[in-house]
Formats: C-alpha cells, sequence, structure tokens
C-alpha cells in the first residue's frame, strides 16, 4: 500500500528533519537517543557476543566428538561451559531480543517518536556493552568463572573457587542487571504513556504484549538474582557467612534465590519470540490472529505463572514431598497459555492463506522445536522421572529446544523479516531459504541424540567420557550437528551481509504488513512518522482509511508537532491525547555514566576500595550533569 | 489539539501548577518511580525473606553470644524518618500549589532530619559492629546486609534531595515538579521499608 506524500507537507518535513537530526559521524553514534540506533548499537554489540557464545559452544562439541578428547583441559571446559550459557543468556538472546528488537520495534509498533526515557536508553546500552566487556575482561586476564551459569554454592564460594572468576560473573551480572532492569522500566513506561492517541490498550499490537510481559518479569525477577548475587560477593570480598553452613548459612538459600529469578528469565528469553511470531505470522497468512484477547492474556499469564515454579528446577536437592508437589504441579499449568498460544498460531496459519517466505519458515521451524522441547519439558513434572534425569543431557536437549528452537529460531525469522524495514532492501529469498534448512538440520542433529544420551545416563557438564559407554555415536553426531548449525548461522550472516549492500531496494511496505512500522519510510526517519497516526485497531496498516487520514492530516498540519522534539503522551489505558511532550535529545552522558559505572565495578574486584568511592562519586557528579539540561532547554 | 498541554512551555512555576492541573493521567516520571520502586521492594522483599529462611534453619536465633537487639533506639529512630514524610508531602503540596519558596523550605526542612536520621542509624550501625560482626555467623550478615542496603537508599534519597533544592532555589518547571512528585514517592517508599526492616530486625525481641 503506497501512499504518495502531498506536496505542501514539504516544509513541515523539512522542519522535523532539522528538529530531529543528530550529530554526524562516530559522535553521533555516541550522544544518540534515538532508539533506532540504539537498537542498531544493541544489535551489533549481541552478535558480536553471540559468536563469542557460537565459538564456545563449538569447543565444547569438539571436546566431545571422540571419548577421552584433549583439546580441553577440565577447568577448560568448564570455563567455555560457563561462559558459553552466561554469554547466551544474558548477552545475546536478553539484549538481542529486548534490546536490539524491542528498542526498534516497539516504539514504531505503538506510533510513538521515541522511548519514553531516551536517555536511560541510550544508557542502557552503554552499561550492557560495558558489563560485557568487564565480564569478557576477566577471560581475557584468565579468570573465567567455572561453576556453570547457574553458580551452585559451595562450588562457587571462595574456598572451592578462589581465584576472581567467579567474582567477575557475580559483579558483572549485577552490572548487567542494572541496564535489564532500566530497558524493563523504559518499555513498560513507553508502552503505557507513548501509544498513538487512539491505540487504546485492546489496539495494541500483540509483539507489544509480550514485550509487557517480559518487562514486567524482568522488574520482579531481577532483584532476587541481585539478592543472590549481593550475599555472594559479601561472602567472597568482606568474609560475610550467608552460604557457610558452619556458621548458620544455607546452601539452597542461592538455589532458591536463583531460581526465583531463574524461571521467570527462562520465559524472558521465550516471550519477545512469541511476540515476533505473532507479528511474521498475520502478514505471510494474511489474516488476523485468532483469539487476540487470549493470545495476549496467554502471554502476560506466562510471565506471571512463571514466578510460581522455581523449585522445579530442584527436584533433586530433597525439599520436602509436598514443595515438590506443589511445584511440579504449578508447572503443568503452564502448559494451559502456551497451549493457547501454540494452537492461536497453528489456527491463524491453517485457515489463512500462507506465503512460505523465509522469516514464515523460521516460525513455523520455531512451532514445531517449541512442541518438541514444551513436551520434553512437560515429562519433567513427573518427579520420579525429572530426578532421574536432571543433570543429564536430557536437560540439555530439553532446554536447548526451547530456548534455540523456540527463542533464536524466532529471532532469525525476525532478522529477515524486517531487515528490509531496517535497511529498505531486500534479502535474497532462495538463500534466506536455504539457510533456514541447513540451520533447522543442524539444530536437531545436535540436540536430538542428547535425549537419547541422557536417558542412556550420559551426565552434563563432564568435559569427556570413556569409551564404552555407547555414547560415541550419538556425541559424533552432535558435533557433526553443531557445526552444521554454524554453517546455516554463518549462512544467515553472509546473506544479509551482502544484501545490505546489494539487496533490491525496497518501498515502505514489502510484505503488505500488519503493523504500523510499515507505513513510514525503509529505513524510517528520526522521527518516525511525520504524522501522528491514527489507530483504530491492533492491525493498523490494513487500515485503509487510517492511513489515509493520515496524508490528510499531513496536508492540513494536523498532528505533525513540528514545534519542537515534541510526542504525544496519553492516558494509560485507553489512549486519550494527554499533553505533548518535549522529548530530551542526543546527551553525551549515558557512555560516561556507564564508564563511570564500569571504574566502581572493576576497582571493586581488586579491593580498591577508595578508588571505587570515588568512581561512585563521579558517577553521581555525571548523574546531576545529566539532570543539568530539560528537555525544554534542549 | 488546541487543548492538550504542551510540556515545554511550563518553565515557570505558575505554568507548571496549570500544566499540572490539567493532566489527567500519572506522567510518565511517575511511572518510572513506581516501577523502581516495585523492583526495590522486591530486593528488599528478597532480604527478608533470606532473613526468616535463616532463621528457620538456626536453631537459636540470634545464635549464642549474641544479645537480642535493642528495640528503643531504632524504633524512634524509624519514627523520625515516617515523620520526614510530612514535610516531603507539604512540599509537594506546595509545589503543586505553584508556591516554590514554600516548597524549597520544606523539602530543607525535610532533608535536615532524614539526614539526622542518617547520622544516628549511622552511629548505631558502628556500635553494632563493635558489639558483633557480620564474618561470624549468618545472623551478623543478613543483620547487617539489610541494614546497610536500607542506609544506601537513604543515601541516595538525600542525593536526590540535594539535587532538587540545588534546581528548586532557581525556578519551578514542568521538569522539576515531577521531579518533586517522584523524590517524595521514594521517600515514602524508603520509609515505609524502614519499618519492615525495622520489625524483621526486632523480631527476635519481640
Amino acid at each position: 500500500m503506497a501512499i504518495a506524500v502531498p506536496r505542501e507537507a514539504g516544509p513541515r518535513i523539512e522542519r522535523l528533519e532539522r528538529i530531529w537530526r543528530e550529530r554526524p559521524g562516530v559522535m553521533g553514534w555516541l550522544t544518540t537517543t534515538d532508539h533506532k540506533r540504539i537498537a542498531i548499537l544493541y544489535l551489533f554489540t549481541s552478535l558480536a557476543f553471540f559468536a563469542a557464545g557460537g565459538v564456545e559452544a563449538l569447543l565444547i562439541r569438539t571436546q566431545l566428538i571422540r571419548p577421552d578428547n584433549g583439546l580441553l583441559t577440565p577447568s577448560g571446559f568448564d570455563q567455555a561451559m560457563t561462559m558459553h550459557g552466561v554469554t547466551m543468556i544474558f548477552l545475546f538472546v536478553i539484549p538481542m531480543s529486548i534490546g536490539a528488537f524491542g528498542n526498534y520495534l516497539v516504539p514504531l509498533m505503538i506510533g510513538a517518536r521515541d522511548m519514553a526515557f531516551p536517555r536511560l536508553n541510550a544508557a542502557s546500552y552503554w552499561i550492557f556493552l560495558a558489563s560485557g566487556l568487564f565480564i569478557y575482561g576477566g577471560v581475557a586476564a584468565g579468570h573465567a568463572p567455572t561453576a556453570g551459569w547457574f553458580d551452585y554454592v559451595p562450588l562457587a564460594s571462595k574456598q572451592f573457587s578462589p581465584d576472581s572468576g567467579i567474582d567477575f560473573y557475580a559483579l558483572g551480572l549485577i552490572f548487567n542487571g542494572i541496564s535489564s532492569t532500566a530497558a524493563a522500566i523504559n518499555f513498560i513506561v513507553t508502552i503505557f504513556k507513548l501509544r498513538a492517541p487512539g491505540m487504546s490498550l485492546n489496539r495494541m499490537p500483540l509483539f507489544c504484549y509480550a514485550f509487557l510481559a517480559v518487562s514486567f518479569a524482568l522488574v520482579f525477577a531481577l532483584p532476587a538474582l541481585t539478592c543472590a548475587l549481593l550475599m555472594l560477593e559479601a561472602d567472597r570480598l568482606l568474609g560475610f557467612q550467608f552460604f557457610e553452613v558452619a556458621r548458620g548459612g544455607d546452601t539452597i538459600l542461592w538455589q532458591n534465590l536463583f531460581w526465583i529469578f531463574g524461571h521467570p528469565e527462562v520465559y524472558v528469553i521465550i516471550l519477545p519470540a512469541f511476540g515476533i511470531a505473532t507479528s511474521i505470522i498475520p502478514t505471510f497468512v494474511r489474516r488476523r490472529m485468532v483469539a487476540f484477547p487470549l493470545v495476549a492474556l496467554a502471554e502476560i499469564l506466562v510471565a506471571f505463572i512463571g514466578f510460581g515454579v522455581w523449585a522445579h528446577h530442584m527436584f533433586a536437592v530433597g525439599l520436602s514431598q509436598v514443595t515438590t508437589i506443589y511445584f511440579a504441579a504449578a508447572s503443568l499449568i503452564i502448559v494451559i497459555p502456551s497451549g493457547i498460544q501454540l494452537f492461536a498460531w497453528i489456527t491463524t496459519i491453517v485457515t489463512g492463506t500462507p506465503r512460505f517466505k523465509t522469516p514464515l519458515l523460521w516460525i513455523v521451524g520455531f512451532i514445531v522445536l517449541f512442541i518438541i522441547g514444551g513436551l520434553s519439558g512437560i515429562t519433567f513434572a513427573a518427579i520420579p522421572f525429572d530426578q532421574q534425569l536432571t543433570d543429564t543431557y536430557y536437560v540439555v536437549a530439553h532446554f536447548h529446544y526451547v530456548i534455540f528452537g523456540a527463542a533464536v529460531f524466532p529471532i532469525l525469522g525476525g532478522l529477515f523479516y524486517w531487515f528490509p524495514k531496517v535497511t529498505g532492501r531486500m534479502y535474497h529469498e532462495r538463500w534466506g531459504q536455504a539457510s533456514f534448512w541447513v540451520t533447522f538440520a543442524g539444530m536437531n542433529l545436535t540436540f536430538f541424540p542428547m535425549h537419547i544420551v541422557g536417558l542412556l545416563g550420559m551426565p552434563r557438564r563432564q568435559y569427556t567420557y570413556p569409551p564404552d559407554m555407547g555414547w560415541t555415536g550419538y556425541n559424533v553426531i552432535e558435533s557433526i550437528g553443531a557445526y552444521v548449525l554454524a554453517a546455516g548461522l554463518l549462512m544467515v550472516a553472509v546473506n544479509l551481509v551482502v544484501s545490505c549492500f546489494r539487496g533490491a531496494r525496497v518501498g515502505n511496505d514489502p510484505w503488505e504488513g500488519d503493523t504500523l512500522e510499515w507505513s513510514t519510510s525503509s529505513p524510517p526517519p528520526a522521527y518516525n512518522y511525520a504524522v501522528i497516526p491514527r489507530v483504530t485497531s491492533p492491525y493498523a496498516m490494513w487500515d485503509r482509511e487510517d492511513r489515509e487520514a493520515d496524508v490528510e492530516n499531513l496536508a492540513a498540519g494536523e498532528k505533525v508537532l513540528e514545534q519542537g522534539h515534541e510526542t504525544p503522551a496519553v492516558t494509560a489505558v485507553d489512549a486519550e491525547w494527554d499533553e505533548i511532550l518535549e522529548m530530551p535529545s542526543s546527551s553525551p552522558w549515558p557512555p560516561v555514566l556507564a564508564l563511570a559505572i564500569s571504574g566502581v565495578f572493576a576497582m571493586v574486584i581488586l579491593k580498591q576500595w577508595i578508588a571505587a568511592g570515588v568512581f561512585l562519586v563521579a558517577a553521581f557528579v555525571v548523574l546531576g550533569a545529566w539532570h543539568g539540561k530539560e528537555p525544554q532547554e534542549a | 489539539m488546541s487543548d492538550v498541554t504542551r510540556s515545554m512551555e511550563a518553565g515557570a512555576a505558575g505554568v507548571a501548577a496549570r500544566v499540572e492541573r490539567r493532566r489527567r493521567s500519572m506522567p510518565s516520571g511517575w511511572w518510572g518511580m513506581a516501577l523502581l520502586i516495585a523492583t526495590e521492594f522486591t530486593l528488599f522483599a528478597s532480604l527478608i525473606a533470606s532473613y526468616f529462611y535463616l532463621r528457620f534453619q538456626a536453631s537459636t536465633w540470634p545464635p549464642a553470644g549474641i544479645e537480642p537487639p535493642s528495640i528503643t533506639l531504632p524504633a524512634v529512630f524509624t519514627g523520625i524518618l515516617v515523620a520526614s514524610c510530612a514535610p516531603v508531602y507539604g512540599a509537594v503540596r506546595m509545589a503543586r500549589a505553584g508556591r516554590r519558596p514554600a516548597a524549597w523550605g520544606l523539602l530543607a526542612v525535610a532533608l535536615l532530619v532524614q539526614g539526622a536520621y542518617l547520622g544516628l542509624q549511622l552511629w548505631l550501625f558502628v556500635d553494632d559492629l563493635n558489639t558483633f560482626s557480620p564474618a561470624d555467623t549468618a545472623y551478623g550478615s543478613i543483620y547487617f546486609a539489610l541494614l546497610g542496603i536500607h542506609h544506601v537508599h537513604v543515601a541516595v534519597g538525600l542525593l536526590l534531595d540535594l539535587w532538587l533544592l540545588g534546581v528548586l532555589a532557581f525556578a519551578l518547571t514542568n521538569y522539576r515538579l515531577i521531579a518533586l512528585r517522584v523524590i517524595a514517592m521514594y521517600w515514602y517508599f524508603v520509609a515505609s521499608v524502614a519499618v519492615l526492616v525495622l520489625l524483621t530486625q526486632l523480631y527476635p525481641s519481640l
């Protein structure tokens, strides 16, 4: 649907261009508060960490390709395994889905011109980058953590992990948590306050519901992790006794706190992927999602129920029978909202007229993998079965089907789907489809045999295995699969990089997409929309009259807001126009703040308490300078 | 459209107060602070839950050799912090009426009371440190961690007050009025958590 820009709008658009223009060059990227540029920074940073995590995965699989292999030492294997988990979860999936996809798309989908707190948004990115570099700084200095991503005490306590690897892990994750908390709060406020007037909550795209649910989950889940990490560091650096049994401490306390965070975190990883799926499916099957309100509710319910199931990670710990049964039952309830979403996706595809382009292929692949991963997940709710198989490769198979299959596949599909919007060019379709099939084959080759070796009793997290266990053949297949998987991902990367430069140019809306982002140019201008869009349904791009009304408004100069760096603010539920906000523009302080906070954490790890205090004071001075310029003074 | 207010126009006390009165829903800053409080409250909930988790793993609490905490002084100090919410509330009322000097004065009073509270609490903290150590028992660890983390929240609030007093000395804008409202919310949160922390700490003596 191409709508021409009326000639009378020329001067207004020039004015918007001038008001929203940012500095050119490197300084522009350092001081940017444009949610789209921040999203691109997030994208490339998290892809770099994805590559690092991928190399670690290949190291693990190469080590396990034959019994008694000596490629990695036991400690080297522990480092690779721990860093693989930490990297993929905290430095790839979450920043990729929330930082890159959420940042780019949520303001566009709700018809806003920026996030609610643009400078905080920039700070989230710089703090995330600094925390990732901090954790990898430990690796570079030869102090990688070795206690696995869930870092159980007493293995992680000073006595059994004396070097500072665990400190890099614990402080790095507190550091990372600041970034995630700030980003989550920013999304909630943006979704509640900055929707286009008229987009009441029932007219909001399902994608945004997923991000709303994820953000609330982060706000309430991260403090439990922060609490656990603070206790661990107090034990390790200051000699506290939280986890020292002989002094009244308790090691299970760590497990409880970690999983109170860790299980909601699983849904934080997977819900954005659900949101991506609910965006791609309607576009490529040319019909609205069935059961819209149920799917919206299910997205929120998954995040909510996710808080009540944490002890199903601890069935082998020796909790009381009643506790175990309660958590097993609660875990089964999650099947209901997950089932609602699955059936809604499948029904929408079956009753629509699907075009199996690359993005939809990834989503169909995701549905298949999510069903397999979901079914193996249900088996763990049978307590005796869980107690047999916990800490075997069966668990590894399950959560890679859920995390790689159900979270990363939609992310890859989303990369293809929104590639034309972000770059203004089209990717290569046949290469795209081929890369899907290679990745899908690689994924199943790598992870499906893990179910079987798990059932045969192969324990996870062991650096090697003896030759006479009957596991060798499966491990060979898994390792070959890992290389096929890597090849598939490399094909995706090559396709997208080459298409960036050589892809065919596309217009605003190559897919006849359903949500607002397709109404603006590709790539979108700094101000997103020349006129604040009119919205009367969650499939705003399919409401042709509204888009024509936008063009008339632009010609008449209505709802253009070209007096300043402005965007509308609305009432939280009904989205009635409440005020016009003057938004902050580019600021040098967010990256400086991230530097100051890095100083604090670096000095804490060196036990230079005075220097840490100095950096802390510097951070507060920076915050003062940050607020020295109010938005209306820009 | 014409009845929608522009926040950039609110550069002086009277205009800021008018914008504030015409606003039908909570501003973005309010939501931001509400969510920050939600996440910080969850942090304290985790700490307090850990306190009781450790307590119910132990047969004697506090462990042998440590006196149960005294009630009077901590209770009085917490009362002082709760009382400081009154001038904070007054400052918000004055600012919403566009009365900048009165708001500044009330906030200054609140800052003095809150500063005194933190000073007294730190004195008590050091005094406790001289009696028993966080490095000896899990009881000491959670006792000092809970108190210390609350004191950090008070200190952050004092910095927020100082910044606010600095900018309010010159002008009251829409931005600063919202800042005052949300910093007031922060203090109500810190005061209510102080009560919860107090009840947790005093629990062995109650």
